[in-house]
């Protein structure tokens, strides 16, 4: 009888081994623990056993039953388990196939460059001020030391509308009305449409300027540099930079800061002209003449100012050859940001 | 402004490579554009004579040229070039030679003739434009020796671009004089003087100053004798090199002299002028003037103009006069050397957009010092280069002399503006090496204006100078030790920001488009009557936008026209609208809706858009901004009569959106569906949103219903909605529709709507007993007042 519990034990292992899935191990559970299976068969051959064997054999048996049972169970478990998973596996998803819900558009190009610059001044304490882009001849000119018939006119083309104002031609004016309204310290930033007569590859009539202004007492040329270092740091990277002497009627003294071309790192390249340097801005000390047209003290204080284009910097940024791609609205190009 | 090294050198000893120069002038503020080494690309050129001219056997243009190089074989060389004549000197660049533009001279045959070589000429040495002919050399020029050093072309030319405040920087003088502060050189000047001469200048000729206040200074010299002939090699060479056409040996010389020390001069044949005499007045109305440029120019009595004692001869600092004009058959000229004022000159000359070398110095300033030392340079030039007699002295009419003002400079004020502090001493020296003028007084420094530097007014403009010199470089970097006040960014910017995120995320490109459009767009595009710019660059910008509307058509129709079916944009910018005497500047949005929003979407279940799909974006704009809008009915003559909507807040209009009127679809490519929206963001602003408040969320369960609803089409939505949510009572927590039907099953004339009810209360679990009596209120209240029922089924 032991031998044939034993018999039984290895046939189920070897069975339960054999099986590939769960068909074949409810065929093993049938063909062992049946109604007409082994165990049945041999629970029923008990009655051969002489009866002292027979406790001791049914108890057996019946620990093989319970044995093989549980056995099964695992299997059949691990088996389903597995069987499941390989299912799962057969509905594979074609990820190539689009996503559908919509892509996001895009941010302008400008307006992504302009945001950049903006919110670096803006964590350095600068705050945004506005002002009109169609603006009265004295804002735009007379106040920033731009008198009229004077040569400086000729650094920027103004459109004049009928009703005598003009569309202005940087944001500086912005700096007036602002200092009209508020007293040092300050510390503001401008950005917005700005319109030139010119027109070209490079030029368009309309375009964005982002114009800074400090004013304080012991606001220095030194402090200007350092503000205008740490801007370009964040922006650009450590680079060389360097300030070059320049002319605006409403700074003195005057300069235009360049860095190292970001294309060459100062070997000399197309976009730089061979000159290893970039051009990214211009500043320079507020003119007293300014301070006096909005009555600010000017022995008391004094201040710093700087303005920059945006458009260079997004073209030199995502290598648009052609100014006019910007405003022209083609979504085959606007896509791409 | 093109500048020569070797010029440069008649005033400094300067060594230093150009490279260096150029760089050190930028950092002071004179902006190098670009430096040519004249000479660098040439290799193997010499002088050569023409032996003999032959015509080519082959070809009618070109000539067969034996050319003695100073080698024992002479060259033989095929010329397309015809001013030659045999015994001419020549460059020539010999086999093996180069030249600029990276041409190599090869042995090469040339219509079945062999050529030894090239003779040049300027244009092909880069001395000039000049490419009419062979560059025929004096015939005393020794022969077979580098052409490199007897052309001059061992030399440099720097391309400077000088800001508007320098008029001082505009001559070689001027460069000189800024490198010599750069570089502390000393600045050599030959004085000259008008005491020799044969006679009085003024027996011969007077000057009546008539507008003192235009020309405060006008000195006049007369040179008699004269022969009229090209100038010599070096003067041509000179100006050629910067770019000055040569014309003959007189005006030569004074364009010479302007380049020189930035003077500007003229010349006058003495004999053409009434009486002989000039009258500096401004012209009388009426009077015209044929200028040197072949131009006939109406005068008006706000312009100075040189006359004799009967009519203009120039325009003062412009351009001078036909009728005095020297020419081949002068014998005496009047040389003018003036001081204009800068605004008549600027005035005249953008009257008559007619910008020469002559008014683009005088509108900058020049210097009254140089009246007599110009007058003095030419008399002795033209005596060197055209012959003749100088008259003894000068006129010098100066009825406003000039006085020398004096700036304190403040030691204590530099290191205010600067952040660094100087020393008198070193103050002092600086402003010496710029050869102005100063006194020390103690601590403080006196400056007096040079009368070259028109831009220095104030002492910031001197101390600029300081910082110049100094090297800007060699400032500190430092940061402001101000605190300013925090601010908040205004409404607008809040809600720019917001909405570009939102809208970007939702699958929208942002668009710019100009400012300015045609003043010929649709009128339904527009709001009242657009600002007209004065100026235009085209009639297709002539105008400001009164909407954003046009700009967002154009970008959608462009686009379609392109095969660009599938749109959605939006833009924010301003317009531009008449309110009274005054402008205001409204920032708007729009936003453009064409095709599908998602056309990715293989699986087609987004494939429709229509006027919902737009306001349920404005809805969300509201929300976004802390707003409930309100939807009307409208009729703008730019949608579609009956498929827009207005849009408001609290009763006050902020905006549209409708499906384009059929009339704008132009182009058969045009699909139907094009939708637009505007919202006045600066209305959105100026409102005071509400601030949200919590309310408790209610821990107990909802009692949910669906209620269909039969209702005459008639009857709007919002109307049944509102009626029910009155009916709901305190326990009705959301009321929304979630179904329009009309059709099978439906009465024509009716339509089912569906809405989803939420009952919920804060302090119990409600029952039917609760929601039932609020539902046989509703439906009453839909068969009283709307005449509807429920949908049955
Ligand atoms: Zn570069």
């Amino acid at each position: 009888m032991s031998q044939s519990v034993e018999t039984l034990r290895q046939e189920f292992r070897s069975a339960s081994d054999a099986a590939k899935d769960s068909k074949d191990l409810e065929a093993i559970r049938i063909r062992f623990l049946g109604k007409k299976g082994a165990i049945t068969a041999l629970l029923k051959s008990l009655g051969e056993l002489p009866p002292e064997e027979r406790r001791e054999a049914g108890a057996r048996i019946n620990t093989l039953k319970d044995e093989l049972s549980q056995a099964l169970d695992n299997e059949i478990a691990k088996r389903g388990a597995t069987e499941q998973e390989q299912k799962l596996k057969v509905e594979r998803p074609d990820v190539t196939l689009p996503g559908t819900l919509p892509l996001p558009g895009s941010i302008h190009p400008v307006t992504r460059v302009a945001q950049e610059i903006a919110d670096i001044f803006l964590s350095m304490g600068f705050f945004l001020a506005d002002g009109p882009e169609v603006e009265e001849e004295y804002y735009n000119f007379e106040a920033l030391n731009v008198p009229a018939h004077h040569p400086a006119r000729d650094m920027q083309d103004t459109f004049y509308l009928e009703t005598g104002r003009v569309l202005r031609t940087q944001t500086s004016p912005v700096q007036i009305r602002t200092m009209e309204q508020m007293k040092p310290p300050l510390k503001m930033i401008a950005l917005g449409k700005v319109y030139r007569r010119d027109s070209d590859i490079t030029h368009s009539p309309m375009f964005h300027q982002m114009e800074g202004l400090v004013v304080g007492e012991n606001v220095t040329m030194s402090d200007l540099k350092g503000t205008l270092v740490m801007f370009a740091e964040t922006m650009f990277g450590k680079r060389p930079f360097r300030f070059r002497p320049s002319y605006f009627p409403f700074t003195e003294p005057s300069a235009e800061m360049d860095i190292q071309c970001i294309f060459c790192h100062g070997n000399g390249c197309k976009i730089c002209k061979g000159t290893g340097w970039m051009e990214i801005l211009g500043c320079g000390m507020v003119n007293p003449k300014v301070f006096e047209a909005v009555k600010y003290d000017t022995e008391k204080f004094t201040g710093f100012a700087f303005g920059m284009g945006i458009e260079r910097q997004a073209m030199l940024r995502y290598g648009i050859n052609d100014i006019r791609l910007l405003f022209g609205s083609d979504i085959r190009f606007l896509r791409q940001f | 402004m093109k500048i020569l090294l070797s010029w440069l050198r008649d005033y400094l000893d300067i060594q230093m490579p150009p490279e260096k120069i150029a760089e050190s002038l930028n950092m002071a503020g004179i902006e190098v554009e670009a430096l040519h080494q004249l000479g660098k690309d040439i290799k193997g050129v010499v002088t050569g004579r023409i032996l003999s001219r032959e015509p080519h056997p082959n070809a009618e243009k070109l000539s067969l040229c034996l050319v003695d190089v100073g080698e024992p074989v002479s060259l033989s060389i095929v010329c397309g070039a015809d001013n030659m004549k045999s015994g001419d000197i020549v460059p020539v660049a010999k086999i093996g030679a180069s030249l600029p533009g990276g041409i190599e001279i090869r042995r090469a045959k040339i219509r079945g003739s062999e050529s030894f070589g090239m003779m040049c000429s300027k244009r092909e040495l880069g001395l000039s434009e000049d490419h009419s002919g062979l560059y025929i050399l004096p015939a005393d020029t020794p022969i077979g020796i580098d052409a490199l050093k007897l052309l001059g072309l061992d030399d440099t030319v720097f391309d400077i671009s000088i800001t508007p405040n320098r008029g001082d920087a505009l001559s070689h003088l001027g460069i000189a004089r800024e490198l010599s502060a750069i570089f502390n050189l000393p600045l050599h000047r030959k004085a000259l003087d008008e005491s020799h001469g044969d006679g009085e200048v003024s027996a011969l000729t007077s000057v009546t100053m008539d507008a003192p206040q235009m020309c405060h200074r006008y000195g006049a010299r007369i040179v008699e004798g004269v022969k009229i002939a090209p100038s010599p090699r070096w003067l041509c060479e000179r100006l050629e090199k910067i770019g000055v056409r040569p014309i003959n040996n007189v005006v030569d010389v004074t364009n010479y002299v302007m380049m020189d020390i930035g003077h500007p001069m003229h010349a006058f044949d003495l004999k053409k002028l009434d009486d002989g005499r000039i009258v500096v007045r401004m012209a009388k109305p009426g009077e015209k003037i044929k200028t040197l440029d072949g131009n006939q120019h109406g005068l008006e009595s706000t312009m100075l103009v040189i006359a004799d004692a009967k009519q203009p001869v120039a325009i003062a600092g412009v351009m001078g006069g036909e009728n005095s004009e020297v020419d081949d058959s002068t014998t005496s000229v009047l040389l003018e050397a003036a001081w204009f004022d800068p605004v008549i000159v600027r005035k005249t000359a953008k009257t008559f957009g007619m910008m020469s070398e002559s008014s683009y110095r005088f509108e900058r300033g020049t210097n009254i010092d140089n009246v007599p030392i110009a007058l003095n340079k030419a008399v002795s030039m033209i005596l060197e280069t055209a012959g003749g007699k100088a008259k003894a002295g000068m006129i010098d009419a100066y009825p406003v002399p000039h006085h020398v003002k004096k700036i304190v400079v403040r030691p204590r004020r530099v290191s205010q503006v600067l952040g660094v502090s100087f020393k008198p001493e070193q103050i002092e020296t600086i402003l010496n090496r710029l050869k102005f003028e100063v006194e020390r007084e103690g601590e403080t420094i006196l400056v007096g204006i040079p009368p070259f530097r028109h831009d220095l007014e104030q002492e910031v403009d001197f101390i600029e100078e300081i910082a110049r010199i100094y090297g800007y470089d060699n400032l500190p970097t430092t940061l402001p030790s101000i605190m300013a006040p925090p601010r908040k960014s205004s409404p607008i910017t809040a809600i720019q920001n917001r909405l570009r995120d939102h809208l970007v995320s939702l699958g929208y490109h942002q668009l710019i488009t100009y400012s300015f459009i045609s003043g010929d767009i649709p009128v339904q595009m527009q709001e009242g009557l657009p600002l007209t710019l004065k100026n235009p660059i085209s009639e297709e910008q002539g105008v400001l936008r009164t909407t954003l509307m046009w700009g967002m058509y154009d970008a959608l129709r462009r686009n379609i026209l392109a095969d660009e079916y599938d749109l959605r944009f939006f833009e924010m910018g301003r317009v531009f609208q008449r309110n009274g005497e005054n402008t205001v500047e409204p920032d708007r949005l729009s936003i453009g809706i064409s095709g599908r929003a998602n056309p990715r979407d293989w699986r087609r279940c987004n494939e429709a858009h229509d006027l919902y799909e737009l306001k349920g974006l404005l809805e969300g704009i509201g929300r976004l901004n802390g707003h409930v809008l309100e939807f009307r009915n409208s009729s703008r003559d730019v949608f579609h009569p009956s498929r827009q909507m207005e849009v408001r807040v609290g009763g006050f209009l902020i905006g549209c959106l409708g499906q384009i009127h059929p009339r704008f679809l132009d182009n058969k490519k045009m699909p139907a569906h094009i939708y637009l929206a505007e919202i006045d963001l600066s209305g959105f602003a100026g409102l005071s949103s509400q601030t949200p408040r919590m309310k408790p969320i209610s821990e107990f369960p909802a009692v949910q219903r669906d209620l269909a609803l039969v209702l005459p089409i008639e009857t709007v939505c919002e109307d049944v909605r509102q009626a029910l949510v009155t009916e709901g009572g305190t326990l009705l927590e959301s009321c929304a529709l979630f179904d329009v039907y009309q059709g099978k099953g439906i009465d024509p004339g009716s339509r089912s709507l569906a809405f989803s009810l939420v009952f919920r209360a804060g302090e119990r679990t409600l029952t039917e007993a609760d929601v039932q009596p609020r539902i046989e209120a509703m439906t009453a209240v839909i068969e009283k007042k709307f005449h509807g029922k429920l949908r049955a089924g």
